[in-house]
C-alpha cells in the first residue's frame, strides 16, 4: 500500500500504467494523473470560428421596449449570425451599480429576422389592384390617371378594397410601386386636398431617422401625422393636467436613488428587463419595494409586500392612501418638509372661488388678479391666480403664473421666487366662517354618480367668497377638522366615508390596515429623506378610460410628500420609449419645419373615433360620464359631438379640417379677393363651409390615403380592429355590434343612414416582416432592419444617445425608409410637376400649449361660436387659419436639404426659440451642400447619416452650445440662473461618430425638466424644484386644482376615485362574472407580454419555442373551472366587438374575474376559424373599441392646450369585458 | 429471386452502411452521437444500459466467431463439433439474454418515460423496431434451431457463414442461403436492414465508443502543433516566426 496519492484505485492505476501497451501517443505522468500530447488541437478550429468574425457592429432595436439597448451585431461571411449585448456604457460613478448589462432574450433573438421566412424581401401590391392600375395606365398612360382610373370607379374599388387582408399580394418592382404610391398621393391631394393623407409612425425615439423619414414626406406635402402617445393609452393625460408637461421621467438609474419603491401597475421584470436590476440592487440598499398587482405578476416576487388590488380600482387606494398622508402629515402634525413644499412648488394654497348653488357651494374657478380691484389692470390678469400672504393676510399674486410667461411685464418674472411673501395653506382659524361644499362622488355600487357635503373654511375677498385649494383637497379626501360640519369620515374604519381606508377596502380588495400602513411608510420616508419616496407607474394603471383620475391620485402622493423634482422621488411613469432626448433636432426633420409651418399633426383616437365609424355604435351621451355636480354642460351631446366642438373651437386639431379640399378652399378665397382667414370664418358662419369632423362619413371627408412604417396598426394598437377592417378598409370583418338608435345619435354631427365601408384608397406600409398590417395593405414596401442602417436612439431609461448602424447593406431589395421616403418623394414631384405645381394650402392650427394660445379660453370657460356663445375669432375662439405656399414639384429636393426657414426663424421647443445659424454653417460643412434644384447649397439630407448629424446638432441635449444659448433665453424670463447647468459642456458637440463608438450621455438642456449636470442620475422637475423655474401651468405650479368647465362637469376638479366603465350598463354586455349560456363574463385586459415587445418578437422562432406560441389568454383556475375550460383549451372569447379564437393557460396566477390576453400577439400565427364568426379568429383588438373621455378634448386653456403626444383623448382599451367558452377543439384554418 | 434475396439486397445495404456513415460523419458531426437520455431517467438506465451492452458485446464475439472463422479452422485446432456448438450455445445464451433482458428494460422505459419518450425520434422508433426484431430472431435461432432443433439439425457453420464469408469476398453464393432454414434467412435479411438504418440512426456511436478512456488519464494536456495556428495557412499570407 503506498502512501502516495493516487488515483481513483488500484484497478485504474494498472489499467492507466497499461497505456503504454497500446498506444505510444503522449506521455503520462509519474503520477498517473495527466497525459501530454503534442498537437491534436484541430477541434479548436471549432469553437476558434464560431467566435471569429468578419466584424462586429454596434446597433439597437427599434422597437418601443424602452431598453435602448446597445448591441453588438456579429458578422461572417456576410452574413448576420447573432448578437451580443455591449458592455461600454459611461459610468455612472463609483457609488452605484452600472447601467451594463442591457438586454433581454427578446433583444438576443432579433437576428433570426433578417433571413426569416416572414422577412419582407421584394414590394408586393395587391394582385387584383396592380392589374386594373396596370390596365388603367395603358388605356390613359398618366400613373395619376391610372390611379384615378381605379380608385374613382366605384366597382374596381369595391374589387380591391374587398380583397385585402385575403393574401394575393404579388411581386413587384420597386418603380412600379413607388409610381403607384407617388400618383395615388398627387391624385388624393389634387381631388381631395393634403389633409386627406396621413401618415402613422410612432416613437421617434426608437429610431428617429425612419420616423423623420416618412413624417418628413407627410409634413412637406401638407398630410396629417397621426399622433401615437395618446392613441396608445400611454399619454398620461395626469401629466398635463398636473404638471403641465408630458412623461418628463427618471432614469432607471435613479431607481437607486428611491428609499421607498411601489411598483404600481408596472411589471418591471417583464416589461423594463434591462433596468430590472436596478430595481434588485436597491434592495439591498435598504429600499423596500411595494407591489401593486391584481396578479401574481412576475414583479411581486420581488416585492417584500404586495397589495393585490381589484383590477383598474387602483385610485381608490391612491386617494385611501391620500386621506392617510393628509391626515397624519399635515393635520394631526405638520410636516415642515411637506408644508414648505407645498407651499412653494404647489397650488395648494392658491384661492378657489366658491359659488352657491342652492344651500350650499360648489368650488368654481382660481381666484385671479383680474378679481382683485388693485391688480385688475395688469398685463395677462385672468392668467394669474392669487393666494393669500401668511404674514399680512392680503391676497398676493405671486411671480410665475402662466400671466407672467407671456408679455412684456411678465419678463424676469416667471420664477417661483415667493420673496417675503409665506403663502397661506388653510383658511382654517379659530373662529374661521365655512360654508358647505358639495364634491361628486362615482363610488356606488351601480355606477350612478353622487355627491357628498363637507364644509371648508372661507373668506371673503372682495366680492367673492374663497377658500384654499388645500382645504379643498382635505374636504375632497374627507379628511375633517374641528369645528368642519359635513359628511367627513370619523375615523379610518369608516366604510362608508370616501376616501378612508376602510372605505378602500370594500372596493379594492386592499385589507385597510395595509393601505394606511403603507401610505403612513411611504410619507414617513419621503419626510425623513426629503423625497425620495417613488412610484413606479404605468400601462397597468394608466390604459383605463378614467386613468387620468388614477393617476391624479398617484401624483397626489407624490406631490404631497415633495417627492416630485427630486432625485429618488416622485413618479416614474414608464409606458413607451418616449424620450426623444435629441427632440429639438428630431421635430424639425420630422415635421419639415425647416421648410413649412405649421405641420398638420392629429388628435390619433378621436381620427380613428370618426374614420372607423365607431361613433355610430356609440350607444350613449356624452354625459353619462358627468358628475352629480354637473350642471349640464355636455347634455345631449354625443361623444362626436363634443369633438366636433372641440375642432371647431379649436382647442384639439381636426384633419381633415374643412369638408372641401383645402387647396381650392385657398383658390376660393383668392378669388373673392379676401384674405383667406377672413373667407374661411365668412363661410363657417354662413354654413356653406362645414368642419369635416361634423360629416365623418361624407366621401370628400374620408381619409384617402394612409402610410404606416415602424408600425402595426392593425396588429398592435387598432382599437376596435373589427371596425377598422369593415368601414375603413371594406373588407369581412367580425363585428357585431348594432349601431345607435335614433334617440341615440349625434345632435350635431350628420348622420349617413347607411354606413359607409372602405374608405380608404390606398394603404401603404413599410415593414420588414409581415404583419397583420402588411398582410391588408394596398402596398408593401421592404424595408431595412435595425441592423441594416443609420439611426439613433434615446430612452427615458438611461441618459445616453446612441446608434443604429448597418451591419450588412439592406439585403435583397429592402431599402432604409430614409432611402425608401426619398424616392417616394422624388417621383411624387415629378408626377406632381404636371399635376398640381405650386398650391396654398390653408391649415387651421389648434391654440397650442407653450405659446400665448393658451390664454384663449379665460378661466376655462366654455364658448362655442356655433352656438353664438362668441364670434369665431381665429386664434382665439377656433383654429388660427394659416396659409401655407406649396411647391409640389420641389418637395423631392426640399426632403434631401436642410430647408432656409431655420435660419429665419430659428427652432422652438416648449416655449424656448433657439438661433441655429451657427449649426446649420456646421451642418453645411459636416454634410456638404446641395447643387442645384429648389435646395440648393442647403446643408444635404440625402443619406440617413446626414440625418443622424442634423438632429445631434439642432438638438440643445447633444449640442452644448444650443443648450446653453436655450438657458440663456429661458433666464430672461425668469429671472433666476440657469445657464450653468449646460456650462460644463457648452463646447461639446455630440456627433454621430461619437454614437457610434459608444453611448454618449446627453447635456442638460432645456427641452427638459431634469438636470444631468455633474453626472447626476436625471430626474424630472429637478430644474423646477432647485432652479425655481415655474411648471407649464396655470399658476406655475402643480396642480391638484383644475377649474376647466368641462372637468368641473365631469366632477374632477380635485382627485377623485372613478370606478372602471359599467360595460353592462353602456353596452349591455352581460353582467361582470356572470356565467350564461354563451360563456362566463370576465374583465378583459390586454397587458404587454414576457415573450415579445408589442407584436414584434411573438413570430420569431426563438420565443415561440419560449412560450406557449400563438394566441394565449390567461384565466384563473376558477374561472376556467364555471366554463369547463382546462389548461391548453381552445376558447372562443367574445363580445359585441368581435371574436377572438385563443388557447386558454389556466393559472392560478390569475384573479378570479379577469382575462388577459397579451397585446399584439398577431394574426399570422396559429389563427384558427372562429365558431362565432366563420372568419378567422381575430386578434386582441378584436374585443376592443375607442372610447374617448370628453375631458380629454378640452385645449386652449393653460395647461390644458394641445401639443403633439402631449394632450389628447387616450386610446383606453382596459374597461372591456368579454363572453369566454370553451369550443370545438378541433380547428380549422 | 435468390440473388435478389442474398446478393443485391445485401451488397445494396452493405453500400448503405459504408456510404452513410462517410456521409453522416461529413454533414453532421454535431448529430453524431448517442442521443442520451440519462438526464431525463436514469434508474431504469442504469439497469438496462449494461446489461444490454454487455450482452451485445457478447453477442457480436459470437457473430465473430461463427461467421468468420471457418468450421475448418477449430477443426484443426482439434475443437470437435459438439464443443463448440456447448461453447456457442451457452456463450450465446448468456449474452442473448442480457441483450434481451436489458432490451426489454430500455424499450419499456423508452415508451413509459415521459420524458424519454418525448425525446424519442422516429428514427428511433424504426431503429428499435429493426434491432427488437433481429435480436428475437437470433434468439429463436439459437434456442429453436440449435438447442430444441425445431425443424431438423442445421450447421450453420456450413451454410450461412460460409455463404457470409463468401459475400465478404465479393463471391457470393447465393444457393447457401437459399438452403438455410427460415429462421436464419429472416435474422439475415433484417439484420441487412439494421445494417442499411444504421448510418442514419444513434447506433453510429459505435463508432465512437470511448475505448480509450480505459487507460487515459483525466487531464490531457495538448501542446500547440509544430506548426503555427490551427487553421490552414491561407493564400497570400505568410506566417511569421
Amino acid at each position: 500500500m503506498s502512501n502516495e496519492p493516487g488515483m481513483d484505485g488500484s484497478l485504474t492505476d494498472a489499467l492507466v500504467r497499461s497505456r503504454r501497451y497500446f498506444t505510444r501517443r503522449g506521455e503520462v505522468s509519474d503520477d498517473l494523473r495527466t497525459l501530454t500530447r503534442t498537437g491534436g488541437r484541430q477541434a479548436d478550429d471549432f469553437y476558434r470560428d464560431r467566435w471569429s468574425h468578419d466584424k462586429v457592429v454596434r446597433s439597437t432595436h427599434g422597437v418601443n421596449c424602452t431598453g435602448s439597448c446597445s448591441w453588438k451585431v456579429y458578422v461572417k461571411d456576410g452574413i448576420i449570425t447573432w448578437e451580443t449585448q455591449q458592455t461600454d456604457y459611461p459610468s455612472v460613478g463609483p457609488d452605484k451599480p452600472e447601467y451594463e448589462p442591457r438586454g433581454c432574450p427578446r433583444g438576443a433573438a432579433f437576428s433570426w429576422y433578417t433571413y426569416s421566412p416572414t422577412r419582407v424581401r421584394y414590394p408586393y401590391v395587391r394582385g387584383v389592384l396592380l392589374d386594373m392600375y396596370r390596365e388603367g395606365k395603358r388605356q390613359h398612360g398618366d400613373p395619376v390617371a391610372a390611379w384615378a382610373h381605379v380608385v374613382d370607379h366605384p366597382q374596381r374599388a369595391r374589387a380591391y378594397k374587398a380583397a385585402r387582408g385575403k393574401g394575393g399580394l404579388v411581386r413587384a418592382t420597386w418603380d412600379e410601386a413607388v409610381e403607384m404610391v407617388a400618383a395615388a398621393y398627387v391624385h388624393t391631394i389634387k381631388k381631395w386636398g393634403p389633409d386627406r393623407v396621413a401618415g402613422f409612425s410612432p416613437i421617434p425615439a426608437m429610431s428617429m431617422v425612419s420616423h423623420a423619414s416618412g413624417a418628413r414626406f407627410t409634413s412637406l406635402v401638407g398630410g396629417s401625422m397621426l399622433s401615437f402617445y395618446d392613441w396608445y393609452a400611454d399619454l398620461p393625460v395626469a401629466s398635463p393636467q398636473m404638471f403641465g408637461d408630458q412623461t418628463d421621467v427618471p432614469e432607471s438609474g435613479d431607481w437607486w436613488d428611491a428609499g421607498y419603491l411601489v411598483m404600481w401597475g408596472s411589471n418591471v421584470p417583464v416589461t423594463r428587463t434591462p433596468d430590472a436590476h436596478w430595481m434588485t440592487e436597491a434592495r439591498y440598499r435598504g429600499q423596500k419595494v411595494v407591489v401593486v398587482s391584481p396578479d401574481y405578476a412576475d414583479n411581486v416576487k420581488f416585492a417584500d409586500e404586495w397589495l393585490a388590488v381589484a383590477p383598474g380600482t387602483d385610485g381608490a387606494l391612491a386617494m385611501a392612501m391620500g386621506h392617510v398622508v393628509l391626515k397624519e402629515f399635515f393635520v394631526d402634525r405638520q410636516t415642515p418638509y411637506f408644508t414648505d413644499y407645498t407651499k412653494r412648488y404647489t397650488d395648494l394654497p392658491y384661492l378657489v372661488t366658491l359659488d352657491a348653488v342652492g344651500d350650499a357651494h360648489r368650488p368654481g374657478k382660481f381666484l385671479t388678479a383680474a378679481d382683485l380691484l388693485t391688480h385688475e389692470d395688469v398685463e395677462n390678469a385672468h392668467f394669474k391666480p392669487v393666494l393669500l400672504d401668511g404674514r399680512s393676510g392680503e391676497p398676493v399674486v405671486p411671480n410665475g403664473a402662466l400671466g407672467h410667461r407671456f408679455g412684456e411685464t411678465g419678463a424676469g418674472r416667471w420664477n417661483l421666487d415667493l420673496g417675503d411673501v409665506d403663502p397661506l395653506l388653510s383658511l382654517l382659524e379659530p373662529g374661521a366662517e365655512s360654508v358647505l361644499v358639495e364634491l361628486p362622488r362615482f363610488d356606488h355600487v351601480d355606477g350612478t354618480p353622487g355627491s357628498l357635503r363637507r364644509a371648508v373654511p372661507v373668506r371673503q375677498v372682495g366680492d367673492r367668497l374663497v377658500t384654499t385649494v388645500f382645504d379643498l383637497m382635505l374636504a375632497q379626501y374627507g379628511v375633517g377638522r374641528d369645528g368642519l360640519a359635513g359628511d367627513y369620515a370619523s375615523s379610518y374604519d369608516d366604510a362608508t366615508a370616501p376616501y378612508t381606508p376602510a372605505w378602500q377596502e370594500a372596493v379594492t380588495g386592499v385589507p385597510a390596515a395595509a393601505a394606511a400602513r403603507i401610505a403612513r411608510e411611504f410619507a414617513r420616508n419621503a419626510e425623513e429623506s426629503r423625497g425620495r419616496s417613488m412610484i413606479l407607474m404605468g400601462a397597468g394603471t394608466n390604459h383605463w378610460f378614467h386613468s387620468d383620475t388614477i393617476y391624479r391620485a398617484f401624483l397626489g402622493l407624490t406631490t404631497l410628500t415633495g417627492c416630485q423634482g427630486v432625485n429618488g422621488g416622485g413618479w416614474a411613469h414608464y409606458v413607451g420609449q418616449e424620450k426623444c432626448r435629441p427632440i429639438t433636432g428630431w421635430a424639425q426633420l420630422a415635421f419639415g419645419l425647416d421648410w413649412k409651418r405649421p405641420p398638420r399633426q392629429m388628435i390619433h383616437t378621436a381620427y380613428w373615433y370618426l374614420h372607423t365609424d365607431q361613433f355610430r355604435y356609440d350607444t350613449f351621451s356624452a354625459d353619462t360620464v358627468a358628475a352629480a355636480t354637473g350642471t349640464g354642460r355636455l347634455a345631449g351631446l354625443s361623444t362626436a359631438d363634443v369633438i366636433a366642438k372641440s375642432a371647431r373651437m379649436g382647442w384639439m386639431p381636426s384633419y381633415p379640417t374643412f369638408d372641401r379640399n383645402p387647396l381650392d378652399l385657398a383658390d376660393e378665397a383668392n378669388e373673392s379677393g379676401r384674405p383667406v382667414a377672413e373667407h374661411v370664418v365668412d363661410r363657417l358662419r354662413d354654413g356653406s363651409l362645414r368642419f369635416a369632423a361634423e360629416d365623418p362619413d361624407a366621401p370628400e371627408n374620408f381619409p384617402r390615403v394612409l402610410a404606416i412604417w415602424r408600425a402595426n396598426l392593425l396588429g398592435s394598437s387598432g382599437k376596435g380592429n373589427e371596425y377598422f377592417l369593415k368601414h375603413l378598409l371594406g373588407t369581412d370583418s367580425s363585428l357585431r355590434a348594432t349601431e345607435a338608435g335614433e334617440s341615440q345619435r349625434p345632435r350635431d354631427v350628420v348622420w349617413h343612414d347607411e354606413a359607409p365601408d372602405g374608405k380608404l384608397d390606398l394603404l401603404l406600409s413599410l415593414d420588414f416582416r409581415q404583419t397583420s398590417t402588411t398582410v391588408f395593405s394596398d402596398v408593401v414596401l421592404p424595408a431595412a432592419t435595425w441592423y441594416e442602417k443609420h439611426d439613433l436612439n434615446t430612452t427615458d431609461m438611461h441618459p445616453f444617445v446612441h446608434s443604429f448602424n448597418p451591419a450588412i447593406a439592406p439585403p435583397w431589395q429592402t431599402r432604409t425608409d430614409w432611402d425608401a421616403w426619398q424616392t417616394i418623394a422624388t417621383k411624387f414631384s415629378e408626377l406632381a410637376a404636371g399635376h398640381l405645381g405650386t398650391r396654398t394650402d390653408v391649415v387651421a392650427v389648434p391654440l397650442l400649449h407653450d405659446t400665448p394660445d393658451a390664454m384663449a379660453n379665460p378661466h376655462g370657460v366654455v364658448r362655442d361660436w356655433k352656438l353664438g356663445e362668441c364670434d369665431p375669432v381665429p386664434g382665439v375662439t377656433m383654429p388660427k387659419i394659416v396659409t401655407v405656399e406649396r411647391d409640389y414639384a420641389a418637395v423631392g429636393d426640399q426632403m434631401q436639404a436642410l430647408g432656409p426657414l431655420l435660419d429665419k426663424l430659428g427652432t422652438t421647443t416648449k416655449g424656448v426659440t433657439y438661433d441655429v445659424t451657427a449649426s446649420i454653417d456646421y451642418l453645411r460643412a459636416k454634410n456638404g451642400t446641395v447643387r442645384g434644384g429648389a435646395a440648393a447649397g442647403r446643408p444635404s439630407l440625402a443619406r440617413d447619416v446626414h440625418a443622424c448629424e442634423a438632429i445631434l446638432a439642432l438638438s440643445g441635449t447633444t449640442n452644448g452650445h444650443l443648450a446653453t444659448q436655450g438657458f440663456k433665453t429661458l433666464e430672461m424670463r425668469t429671472g433666476t440662473a440657469l445657464h450653468d447647468l449646460a456650462a460644463e459642456h457648452e463646447g461639446k458637440q455630440i456627433t454621430f461618430a461619437d454614437t457610434q463608438a459608444a453611448p454618449v450621455p446627453v447635456i442638460t438642456s432645456p427641452e427638459w425638466s431634469g438636470s444631468e449636470t455633474g453626472g447626476r442620475r436625471y430626474s424630472p422637475f429637478t430644474i423646477n424644484v432647485e432652479r425655481l423655474k415655474p411648471w407649464h401651468t396655470l399658476t406655475g405650479r402643480q396642480h391638484f386644482y383644475l377649474d376647466h368647465d368641462w372637468i368641473t362637469e365631469l366632477g374632477e376638479s380635485l382627485p377623485v376615485y372613478r370606478p372602471p366603465l359599467n360595460m353592462g350598463a353602456l353596452f349591455a354586455e352581460p353582467e361582470l362574472g356572470s356565467t350564461g349560456e354563451l360563456g362566463v363574463t370576465l374583465r378583459y385586459l390586454t397587458p404587454h407580454n414576457k415573450w415579445s415587445i408589442h407584436s414584434e418578437y411573438q413570430d420569431n422562432l426563438f420565443m415561440l419555442a419560449l412560450s406557449r406560441g400563438g394566441q394565449t389568454i390567461w384565466m384563473s383556475d376558477r374561472d376556467a373551472a364555471k366554463v369547463g375550460v382546462q389548461d391548453n383549451d381552445w376558447i372562443e372569447a367574445v363580445n359585441r366587438n368581435g371574436v377572438v379564437v385563443a388557447r386558454a393557460i389556466v393559472s392560478h396566477r390569475m384573479p378570479e374575474g379577469t382575462v388577459y390576453m397579451h397585446h399584439a400577439q398577431d394574426r399570422l400565427i396559429d389563427v384558427p376559424i372562429a365558431e362565432t364568426s366563420g372568419k378567422r379568429g381575430g386578434i386582441h383588438n378584436s374585443l376592443t373599441r375607442i372610447l374617448v373621455k370628453p375631458s380629454h378634448l378640452i385645449g386652449g386653456y393653460a395647461q390644458l392646450a394641445f401639443a403633439f403626444n402631449y394632450l389628447g383623448p387616450t386610446g383606453n382599451q382596459r374597461d372591456e369585458v368579454t363572453v369566454i367558452r370553451k369550443r370545438s377543439q378541433e380547428v380549422t384554418y | 429471386m435468390d440473388v435478389f434475396l442474398w446478393v443485391i439486397v445485401p451488397y445494396l445495404c452493405l453500400a448503405t452502411f459504408v456510404v452513410g456513415h462517410f456521409w453522416r460523419y461529413r454533414y453532421d458531426k454535431f448529430g453524431w452521437t448517442t442521443r442520451s437520455s440519462q438526464l431525463y431517467e436514469d434508474r431504469l438506465l442504469r439497469l438496462g444500459s449494461p446489461l444490454f451492452h454487455f450482452g451485445m458485446l457478447g453477442v457480436v464475439g459470437g457473430h465473430v466467431l461463427g461467421l468468420l472463422v471457418p468450421q475448418s479452422w477449430t477443426d484443426a485446432l482439434g475443437v470437435s463439433h459438439e464443443t463448440y456448438h456447448v461453447v456457442a450455445v451457452i456463450g450465446g445464451l448468456v449474452a442473448g439474454l442480457m441483450a434481451v433482458v436489458g432490451m426489454a428494460i430500455l424499450i419499456y422505459r423508452r415508451r413509459t418515460v415521459g420524458p424519454v419518450f418525448s425525446a424519442t425520434t422516429v428514427m428511433d422508433k424504426v431503429m428499435y423496431a429493426f434491432l427488437a426484431v433481429v435480436i428475437v430472431l437470433g434468439m429463436w435461432n439459437t434456442i429453436a434451431g440449435s438447442i430444441l432443433t425445431v425443424g431438423g439439425e442445421y450447421n450453420y457453420r456450413e451454410g450461412v457463414s460460409v455463404w457470409y464469408r463468401s459475400f465478404l469476398a465479393f463471391q457470393p453464393d447465393a444457393s447457401l442461403m437459399a438452403d438455410a432454414p427460415i429462421g436464419f434467412q429472416l435474422h439475415a435479411l433484417v439484420a441487412f436492414g439494421l445494417f442499411a438504418l444504421w448510418p442514419f440512426t444513434r447506433l453510429v456511436h459505435v463508432f465512437s465508443a470511448p475505448v480509450g478512456y480505459l487507460t487515459r488519464p483525466y487531464i490531457v494536456y495538448r501542446s500547440r502543433d509544430p506548426k503555427l495556428g490551427s487553421r490552414r495557412q491561407r493564400r497570400g499570407w505568410e506566417r511569421v516566426g
